[in-house]
């Protein structure tokens, strides 16, 4: 049996917590806009619009607003004259009409008052409600291009439109995916049949130019995206993307009938590198929601986790970087100097990757004291092996010729396009969110010392320089966890979550920050769960990267941002018999979750 | 000599420039997984690879015969090449200007690689070949005028003759040093492999050739860069070794030569494993520095220097 939109409203009342008449008027208002710096101006800026605000956890706050100031208020923060690096996230779209009747389109913004500091820094959501027979929204992407995917994608997935949007094409369902199917809709139904014939639909080449298309398999890029590059003899005139060749339907398959436990393990397997950095972001945002505090030593590992994660990426991501120019031996070094990394994560976590180690709530292994020898060895050997590759790699000429001045980013692009980690850091974007927001609930980073390395030129060469110099850092504080690590209980008990509330969970990944945001549902269960890897902010940036440079420099200029596309790409089933493609409604999930029981 | 004496190095000749080729990507290989930490493949994996692939039918994805046609004649104007080179002190094929012939069949190896990836209708094949075409176009006439230094230094144009008639002037010393890098470039190896980067344009006018053609397109490649190294190790040693009158010395000389070229691989091996690939525009602004260079050496060998 399907379940239909109209038995959800039997079950569910819908109630703002923090409000009453629209208004805050059970939280004290003035309380709260007094808490953090600049929330107070942007209530008197929009006050006729904001219907309610409420903080939802430390250091985020949600403010319902009305959808047609929508693009003002992201444009407020986003260009804020005094908070720099304030930047739009990304936003979420949730059908919430089973609860309210409205569908919800809700635009996340990262206030940095002073950068690296989390305790002034804080989260600002703006919420719009949409109504059911109308869900459309002004669009805010032709004056932020940090919105045109996003957008996009609460227009396939959701059914938003938002209007005005500069280039409103597909972009996570294909282009034969037929229209008024929405499958994050909560009523979608699985029973329509949305093959039709394939098609494609792709920008028109520019004229006096040539295609070189690159993808959707392509030597130079490890998975499937279609980069199709308009050229003028060897130089880049234009670039169209089109990707989500590898969209897995992991959100939805989250808010079917998984509990948030075990939501953890499909957040970790959305990314084969950085696993971990999605599973202390959800693990993040669920304590948040359960507001438990988890045990010091908890956050110690967790951190040293992520640290060391963090270690062997970087030293994956030079090696691709140095095969793409050909520079083999390179490759093959800074993939020898990383091994090691990998079978220290083995000894400590029974994984070569940091799978299966984290919980809601802390760990699951205990870090073993005479295990600490291992690390403090490990860590000596990786920064002595790294410091002689680099001398070596630094140092040929022909390396450094093909990535000094090649695919500069300016600082004014990267903030457009809300570019994050490594990749804003080189265009010197003072960002890290590690320090920038509250991240002490899940993680130890307040309490150990690290620098957040900037540079300014914003080509291949700085994004080396950045990573290169993040791995140093990552070192040290590997080695601080470990000195300093306290004694206690490895995890503590959730217990029951409370429904229909908000959180957001975030850790800076060596691509970026990741963030998580969930809103559970009733029964401990998840009823809206986004996933936002960074990669989704920096890959729509790398067009105006690629134009004016030679075909030669695209996959390096491609893979200098470290792009990750199985992260971007998360909903869908194709069955690989029929070709057909499926949308698993969440009776379905529920099925599949019975029967494969005991299995996660 | 006797007939008998030059005949058999002759087919000492041929057969060096058949095996040898393959074997001395071989080395390569190992030197470069040497300098990589890995172990390697064996000494004749190169050998196995170019079996099995001619073991394999081609895709054709054209009708165009000359798709068909461009391997066998790449292999062909190489294996003519390595003719055309003395293997100890015998040329297997002899006659008066084959240096300029020497010359003419090495750019056809590269205008049949070319004209192969302009026969498919692939955007990769096609920037592939464009980057050879801008290679050849610039490298040649450097190489030009550097055999012309060799023929005015030696009065001649038979390649022979100018092996063993150069005679030691500071120009000659810089010819040497110019052509190495202009035989190195022309070679294709790393940093200079552009036309053919996998990760750029997939094997560039190599990407639609599969099977039993792109076996015959490697071995023709192989052949190539063993007969400019040959002829590299010949002007290194032919001219200082003084007049070979019997067939002992002759293959004392072959020895010498058959050594050599083995020991420079891995030079080469070296300089391909420490260099990231170099970007077209790049080379074209060296080969042309270099070409003025030439220029300049060519004035100091007419002013006898």
């Amino acid at each position: 049996m399907v379940t239909t939109t109209k038995d959800l409203e039997a079950h569910f009342e819908f109630e703002c917590r923090a409000c009453e008449n629209g208004r805050c008027a059970k939280a004290n208002v003035d309380a709260i806009l007094s808490e953090r710096e600049g929330l107070r101006d942007f209530y008197e800026a929009f006050k006729e619009h904001i219907a309610s605000c409420k903080r939802m956890t430390y250091g985020q706050y949600m403010f319902a607003i009305d959808r047609e100031v929508l693009p003002d208020a992201v444009l407020w923060w986003h260009n804020h004259p005094k908070y720099k690096e304030t930047h739009m996230s990304t936003a979420v779209g949730t059908d919430e009409r089973p609860l309210n009747g409205h569908f919800v389109y809700m635009p996340f913004i990262s206030v940095q008052v002073e950068p690296l500091n989390m305790d002034k820094n804080y989260w600002v959501f703006l919420r719009a409600y949409l109504p059911g027979d109308d869900p459309s929204f002004p669009s805010v992407a032709k004056n932020l291009p940090a919105a045109l995917w996003i957008e996009r994608e609460v227009k396939d997935l959701l059914g938003f439109k938002p209007t005005n949007h500069p280039d409103p094409k597909r972009l996570i369902l294909p282009e034969d995916f037929p229209d008024g199917v929405y499958p994050l809709r909560k009523d979608m139904d699985y029973r329509h049949s949305p093959i039709t014939e394939p098609t494609t639909e792709y920008r028109k080449t520019p004229e006096d130019t040539t295609l070189v298309p690159m993808g959707p398999a392509h030597m130079g890029i490890e998975e499937p995206a279609h980069f199709r590059l308009f050229v003028r003899g060897e130089e880049i005139v234009d670039v169209d993307y089109r990707g989500f060749y590898s969209h897995r339907g992991i959100e939805k398959t989250g808010e079917g009938r998984l509990t948030y436990n075990q939501v953890l393990f499909l957040a970790e397997r959305i990314c084969g590198i950085c696993g971990y950095q999605h599973s202390v972001s959800y693990a993040m945002a669920v304590e948040r929601l359960a507001d438990v505090e988890i045990p010091d030593r908890a956050r110690y590992i967790r951190t040293l986790m992520l640290e060391l994660e963090r270690i062997h990426n970087h030293l994956l991501w030079v090696g691709i970087a140095a095969h793409m120019v050909g520079y083999d031996t390179g490759f093959m070094h800074a993939w020898r100097i990383r091994e090691p990394v990998m079978w220290l994560v083995e000894r400590l976590t029974g994984n070569r990757k940091q799978y299966g180690m984290n919980i809601v709530g802390g760990v699951r292994r205990d870090l073993l004291d005479y295990r600490k020898e291992d690390v403090l060895k490990t860590v000596k050997q990786i920064r002595e092996g790294t410091q002689t590759f680099l001398d070596i790699a630094l140092n040929t000429n022909t390396f450094i010729k093909r990535a000094e001045g090649v695919g500069i980013l300016p600082y004014k692009v990267a903030k457009a396009y809300s570019v994050l980690g490594p990749t804003a850091r080189a265009s010197g974007r003072k960002i890290d969110a590690r320090l920038d927001q509250a991240t002490r609930t899940a993680t130890a980073y307040d309490e150990v010392d690290f620098k957040v390395p900037v540079y300014k030129e914003g080509d291949v060469l700085a994004r080396v320089l950045v990573r290169m110099d993040e791995l140093f850092e990552s070192l040290w504080i590997v080695e601080q966890l470990i000195d300093q690590m306290p004694d206690g209980d490895i995890m503590v008990p959730i217990g029951k979550l409370p429904e229909y509330e908000e959180a957001l969970g975030f850790t800076e990944a060596h691509r970026g920050e990741v963030v998580h945001y969930v809103m559970t549902g009733e029964k401990n269960k998840v009823y809206r769960w986004k996933v936002r890897a960074p990669t989704y902010n920096n890959l729509p940036a790398v067009p105006e990267m690629l134009k004016g440079y030679h075909v030669a420099d695209a996959p390096l200029i491609i893979a200098s941002i470290d792009p990750c596309y199985s992260c971007t790409e998360r909903v869908q089933f194709v069955d690989m018999n029929t070709g057909k493609i499926k949308v698993l409604t969440e009776a379905e999930f529920n099925e599949l979750s019975i029967k494969y029981r005991g299995v996660f | 000599m006797e007939t008998a004496v030059k005949l058999g190095f002759s087919l000492a000749g041929i057969i060096i420039m058949l095996l040898l080729p393959p074997y001395l990507e071989g080395i390569a290989r190992r030197v470069k997984a040497r300098l990589q930490y890995r172990r390697g493949p064996p000494l004749s994996q190169t050998w196995y690879d170019l079996k099995k692939l001619f073991s394999m039918p081609s895709v054709k994805p054209t009708k165009r015969a000359l798709f068909t046609w461009a391997p066998y004649l790449a292999l062909a104007s190489a294996i003519s090449a390595a003719l055309l080179l003395p293997y100890g002190s015998v040329v297997p094929v002899d006659f008066g200007f084959n240096l300029v012939v020497f010359f003419y069949v090495v750019v056809l190896v590269s205008v049949f690689l070319m004209l192969a990836g302009l026969a498919v209708q692939n955007a990769f094949s096609h920037l592939g070949s464009a980057r050879e075409m801008q290679i050849i176009l610039t490298v040649e006439p450097l190489i030009a005028i550097l055999y012309g230094v060799l023929a005015y230094n030696s009065g001649s144009l038979n390649l022979y003759t100018i092996l063993t008639g150069l005679h030691l002037t500071p120009s000659l010393v810089l010819t040497y040093m110019l052509l190495a890098y202009a035989l190195y470039v022309e070679s294709g190896f790393v940093p200079f492999d552009i036309a053919e980067a996998e990760q750029e344009v997939i094997g560039g006018p190599l990407s639609e050739y599969s099977g039993r053609l792109l076996g015959v397109f490697y071995y023709a490649i192989y052949i190539k860069r063993f007969a400019l190294l040959w002829f590299f190790i010949s002007l290194l040693t032919l001219p200082w070794i003084g007049p070979i009158e019997t067939s002992g010395k002759a293959a004392l000389v072959l020895a010498l030569q058959f050594i050599l070229t083995v020991a420079f691989y891995p030079i080469i091996a070296a300089l391909e494993a420490t260099n990231a690939r170099l970007r077209i525009d790049h080379v074209v602004k060296m080969n042309t520095r270099a070409f003025f260079a030439g220029l300049i050496i060519l004035a100091m060998a007419f002013m006898g220097w």
